[in-house]
């Protein structure tokens, strides 16, 4: 039932995954930030977060990419469970007419 | 009110916020916890596919609770594993934890490091953005720990929970970015940015990470495209931080 390179290889990825958690923090706790770090800090989540949503915006799919435009436009005006909602049905809709 | 009740009720309604709080973070991450299923679902079976027993499944999800690298893992996974390949991936792949952590720090300043460093095992992408916006949104210049804790707590265990789930289910889950469920995460991470939005010039470096991290994944393969575009906006946004 278990295996003990399984083990390790789990292990491991987790341990990885843990210290890249807490790397940045135990880098910036003890440091006071200058404006311009501030600035850069303060662009991190929009930054991240698009970047893990970009592959949605350069699909090669047609109905994925009306599907997001769909979800764009929700996500500008509706909380997040109407804009989940309103985005898989717009997805699974669009890819079954469409894609 | 005489010094005994004012004594006890001080860290009863502390306590009682505290609680709050984490029920509110709870509440808040329900319709995340609703778009993690069916990705969970699917890990789960092609874990069980790919060799992992029914313990090593939450072993792996419980442990590492970062879907982006247990996906890459499983598609890097041969029996027996490459090691050393696996684990580098999901350094590439989670590599973005460490400005996230990062741009935690001026928020956190309140918390002593031995509550700190255990809480920051929960940060994923969604209980870090909805911390912070939750912080934005109350023009706080603190994060709510409790809050922080419930949104963590609901998102880890749903996580964990039908990760088994899927393993117990196995092949019976066909491919789930055929119904559109795909779009889900998307469209959380759409509505937080859209939180965060303050105007078009003070968003620039957004842009600038949109389109390194859009081309790379057209020209690179891997996950390379998450730290292009994360790094790039935030050059882009040093350098127009110096302009100003």
């Amino acid at each position: 039932m278990i295996d003990t390179l399984t083990i390790l290889t789990i292990v491991l990825m987790a341990s990885t995954t843990y210290i890249t958690r807490i790397l940045g923090y135990l880098m910036l706790r003890n440091h006071t930030l200058s404006p311009r770090m501030m600035s850069v800090l303060e662009n991190v989540p929009g930054c991240v977060l698009i970047s893990v949503i970009a592959p949605a915006f350069v699909s090669k799919n047609p109905a994925n990419l009306l599907a997001l435009v769909i979800t764009l436009l929700a996500a500008m005006r509706l909380s997040i469970l109407p804009t989940v909602i309103t985005g898989i049905f717009a997805t699974g809709l669009l890819r079954h007419f469409i894609g | 009110m005489n010094i005994n009740t004012l004594e006890s009720s001080i860290p009863i309604s502390l306590e009682s916020n505290a609680k709050n709080e984490f029920w509110r973070g709870i509440k808040a991450a329900f319709p995340v916890m609703l778009g993690f299923i069916p990705f969970a679902l699917v890990l789960g079976a092609q874990a069980i596919q790919n060799g992992l027993s029914f313990i090593e499944v939450p072993l792996m999800t419980g442990l590492n609770f970062g879907g982006g690298s247990e996906f890459t893992a499983m598609q890097l996974w041969t029996s027996p594993p490459h090691v050393l390949l696996i684990v580098a991936m999901s350094f590439l792949v989670n590599s973005r934890h460490i400005l996230m952590s990062a741009a935690l720090v001026p928020y956190l300043r309140h918390l002593p490091k031995r509550y700190v460093i255990p809480a920051l095992f929960f940060m994923c992408d969604e209980s870090w953005a909805m911390a912070l916006s939750d912080a934005k949104k109350q023009s706080r210049n603190t994060i709510s720990f409790p809050y922080y804790l419930g949104v963590s707590a609901g998102l880890y265990l749903t996580w964990v929970m039908f990760t088994v789930v899927g393993a117990h289910l196995g092949p019976i889950i066909g491919n789930v970015e055929q119904y559109g469920f795909d779009m889900a995460f998307t469209a959380v991470f759409l509505v937080l940015l859209r939180g965060m939005w303050k105007n078009t010039r003070t968003c620039r470096p957004w842009f600038v990470s949109l389109a390194i991290a859009s081309l790379t994944y057209l020209l690179i393969p891997g996950a390379w495209y998450v730290a292009a575009g994360a790094v790039s906006g935030l050059i882009a946004a040093a350098f127009w931080g110096k302009q100003q």
